[in-house]
């Protein structure tokens, strides 16, 4: 229950509106930390519905599956240029944004993961490596403005940015494979 | 197979046999140069002192920033890093059953290696041909021999840290599920610390070689700082991190209790290891090229370091008061009268601790933009890091000693020298008290730092900065005093004491402590959640200072 609470007020923090504007500001915040932000609050106060609904998510999410595809869908769906911008020019998709980051990607995600097999988790990492590395590969070459709201700078930086996460998380993964945790563990 | 069992039956002797005389060498060669510096440094600060006081002008052939340089690089690079591989060294041979000879001689090329850099370092700065400050920021410019000296160095530091993985991995197979021996859990905390942390600053000096050869005309100046501070940040987190150690596992001991709860206790390390790096930035709150909301979030990550240094002022009260109880302390605070004050192993990293708590309300300070601006670059910023690595940090350092010098050298801790110690420290806190007050009062009226002694052809401002620069040249005298009292003590302790068995003295966990889970041990996931929040804290910026870079500047000689 602590576990929701401290979600829920991370979602509130993050909706207040100088926290809006100061994350929004700067594009790489924008989609590398205020979107994971809301991933986080989501899967934190994903308890509550575990808690409240065991049935439901026995019934519908019991192999992780739909509940992983969901959330990889609404995050892939996050990272097309064209849905940030609008979110910050429709107040309706800025809502829609929110509200589906936190309870559609979150709160699937809390579920999910748990009932995933390693093959599964290994999938989506590799999902997410080749995710982030190409779109770092399209902002460092696109030489247009692909947002209204950002400038090229922000663009090349966003780049950089999700490259290196590309890079981080396949480190993971090459540790993962090349690592034997069964002669320590 | 047999390898294996034959090794890990000598370590089993050994593990009897207390400690290994030739992992002892290399703690105690360590710990001889980090007193040497500590000597040598100290005696130039007092210079340092007594010349802004308007006491002392120094000769024509010694420029202020040259002793200031040298008094930086020996303090904070030679003294610190040597105490604190030396530290650690023994602690791993003592906790993981001795090194393996590998090991060992990684430590002792981290050793030569170290020592080679620092005389080629040296050498230009006596030559006044590096007077560029231990920051050595660009465009000012060092003799290239200094810089390769660095390089020097970041191997040989390297090298050390190499060796402790190796050591901790070895460990962790031939003790498979068991969570590693704290002390060593701090030390691989350190050492990943060390390796990562100075990975910008090799690339920062790659920078600048070839621009202080001449090869290349100009250097990005924000891009060199930038890979400074992420250095310079870590590495003041390093000792952080190292005097937590002996706060968590010896101090306990020291005041016959036990441990905090080990879980919480390797929390504080994972996080403090994990958050710190880019952390650096709020050393550049006022540099331009940072726009403010990049700003205004760094001050998070780096009040986020709050979080695990409250968790340890709470951890290291509890102790104290659960042991005072428990030896029959009575009352709301009579517990704080069963410690053994009398007992410097005690005394000073208690002190240590307490001027934590003062110069942690000054960090918090600083990272306020706003206050910030009324502080930096002013001799209030050297009365905090005179408390904070010049008090927290030493004094535990000093504490240490009086342990680690006589189970290194098997020795023994007369009460004579307790006796001492306990003088050191007193000295040193009152000299300190003087020393880094004045220094913070006179900044905040706006004496500048890393400035030679002027009037400023009589200014009223500046003559109004006299007494408070006085003050800090007695504190000053005092300190000096207490350098040679210590120096004296790691000799004595070293070579004269008597001989006997000291106890490396590990506290034992608390009776009813929980299970410690084993993800702590994952230190893979750890390095790369680090990773991630290091590539996340400086993209912006450093893409910023690359694609918009001015043209740049060439090597500047200002002394
Ligand atoms: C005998 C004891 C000491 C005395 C009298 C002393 C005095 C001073 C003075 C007067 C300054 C320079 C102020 C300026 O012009 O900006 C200074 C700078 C400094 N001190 Fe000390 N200090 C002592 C011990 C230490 C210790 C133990 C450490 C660290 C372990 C330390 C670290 C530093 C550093 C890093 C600087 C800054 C150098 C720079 O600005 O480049 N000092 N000290
Ligand atoms: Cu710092």
């Amino acid at each position: 229950m602590k576990q929701s609470l401290i979600g829920l007020l991370l979602f509130i923090v993050l909706s207040l509106p100088p926290v809006v504007t100061l994350l929004e500001s700067i594009m790489i915040i924008h989609m590398h930390m205020q979107m994971p932000l809301l991933v986080i609050a989501g899967a934190l106060f994903g308890r509550y519905f575990q808690i409240h609904f065991p049935h439901f998510w026995e019934k519908w999410n019991g192999n992780g599956i739909p509940g992983i595809t969901l959330f990889v869908i609404i995050a892939v769906y996050w990272s097309i240029p064209r849905t940030m911008d609008d979110a910050l020019t429709y107040p309706s998709v800025e809502v829609f944004k929110f509200m589906s980051l936190f309870l559609l990607a979150g709160v699937p995600l809390y579920d999910s993961w748990k009932r995933l097999n390693v093959t599964l988790k290994n999938s989506v990492f590799i999902l997410f490596t080749i995710l982030f590395l190409s779109m770092g590969w399209l902002y460092l070459n696109v030489t247009q403005q692909l947002c209204n709201n950002y400038l090229l700078i922000d663009q090349i930086t966003l780049g950089w940015g999700s490259a290196a996460m590309g890079v981080c998380i396949a480190i993971y993964l090459l540790y993962t494979t090349f690592t034997d945790p069964s002669q320590y563990e | 197979m047999e390898t294996a069992l034959k090794e890990s039956y000598i370590q089993k002797v050994n593990r009897y046999m207390g400690l290994q005389r030739e992992d002892a060498r290399i703690s105690k060669s360590y710990l001889f140069v980090a007193f040497v510096a500590l000597l040598l440094g100290g005696i130039l600060g007092l210079l340092q002192g007594l010349n802004r006081a308007g006491m002392l002008e120094l000769p024509y052939w010694l420029n202020y920033y040259q002793v200031l340089t040298a008094h930086g690089v020996l303090l904070v690079l030679v003294l610190t890093a040597f105490f604190t591989i030396g530290y650690f060294y023994a602690g791993l041979s003592h906790t993981l059953g001795g090194l393996l000879p590998k090991v060992r001689k990684m430590a002792w090329i981290g050793f030569s290696l170290k020592i080679v850099g620092f005389v080629f370092a040296v050498i230009p700065i006596l030559l006044n041909q590096a007077s560029v400050l231990y920051t050595f920021y660009p465009p000012m410019a060092a003799s290239p021999y200094f810089y390769i000296g660095l390089v020097l160095i970041v191997l040989g530091v390297w090298m050390c840290a190499f060796g402790a993985f190796i050591n901790v991995a070895h460990w962790r197979k031939n003790n498979r599920g068991q969570n590693l021996p704290i002390f060593s859990f701090f030390a691989t905390g350190v050492f990943v610390l060390l390796f990562f942390g100075s990975i910008p600053v090799a690339i920062e000096v790659f920078m600048i070689i070839p621009w202080a050869f001449g090869w290349v005309e100009t250097i990005n100046v924000m891009l060199s700082r930038t890979l400074f501070w992420a250095f310079g940040h870590t590495l003041v987190n390093i000792w952080y991190l190292t005097a937590v150690s002996a706060w968590y596992v010896i101090v306990p001991k020291v005041i016959g209790g036990r441990r905090f709860s080990d879980t919480l206790t390797r929390i504080v390390v994972i996080l403090l290891v994990v958050m710190n790096i880019p952390g650096g930035f709020h050393h550049q709150i006022v540099d331009p090229g940072i726009s403010q909301e990049v700003k205004f979030l760094h001050v998070f990550m780096s009040l986020s370091i709050a979080f695990p240094s409250l968790m340890t002022a709470y951890a290291m009260f509890s102790v104290f008061e659960r042991t005072g109880r428990k030896q029959g302390g009575k009352g709301l605070l009579g517990w704080y009268k069963k410690l053994p004050w009398g007992d410097v192993r005690f005394l000073a990293p208690m002190i240590a601790m307490i001027a934590f708590i003062v110069g942690g309300a000054g960090g918090i300070v600083q990272s306020t933009n706003q206050l910030n601006q009324v502080v930096h670059n002013t001799m209030w910023i050297v009365g905090h890091f005179h408390i904070t690595v010049g008090t927290s940090v030493i004094l535990t350092f000093f504490g240490i000693t009086y342990w680690l010098v006589p189970y290194i050298s098997n020795r023994t801790l007369t009460p004579k020298i307790n006796r001492l110690g306990v003088i050191q420290t007193f000295i040193w806190t009152v000299g300190m008290l003087f020393m880094a007050g004045s220094m913070h009062y006179v900044g905040l009226l706006g004496a500048p730092r890393r400035t030679s002694y002027t009037t400023y052809g009589e200014s009223a401002t500046a003559m109004g900065w006299d007494p408070f620069m006085i003050l800090i040249a007695i504190g000053g005298v005092l300190l000096i005093v207490g350098v040679l009292l210590q120096v004296y003590a790691v000799f004595h302790l070293m070579f004269r004491a008597p001989k006997g068995k000291t106890e490396f003295p590990i506290a034992e966990r608390e009776e009813h402590d929980t299970y410690t889970p084993y993800w702590t041990e994952r230190w893979g996931n750890w390095i790369v959640i680090m990773l991630l929040l290091i590539a996340m804290g400086y993209v912006i910026p450093i893409v910023d200072f690359t694609i918009n870079a001015p043209p740049g500047s060439p090597p500047i000689k200002t002394w």
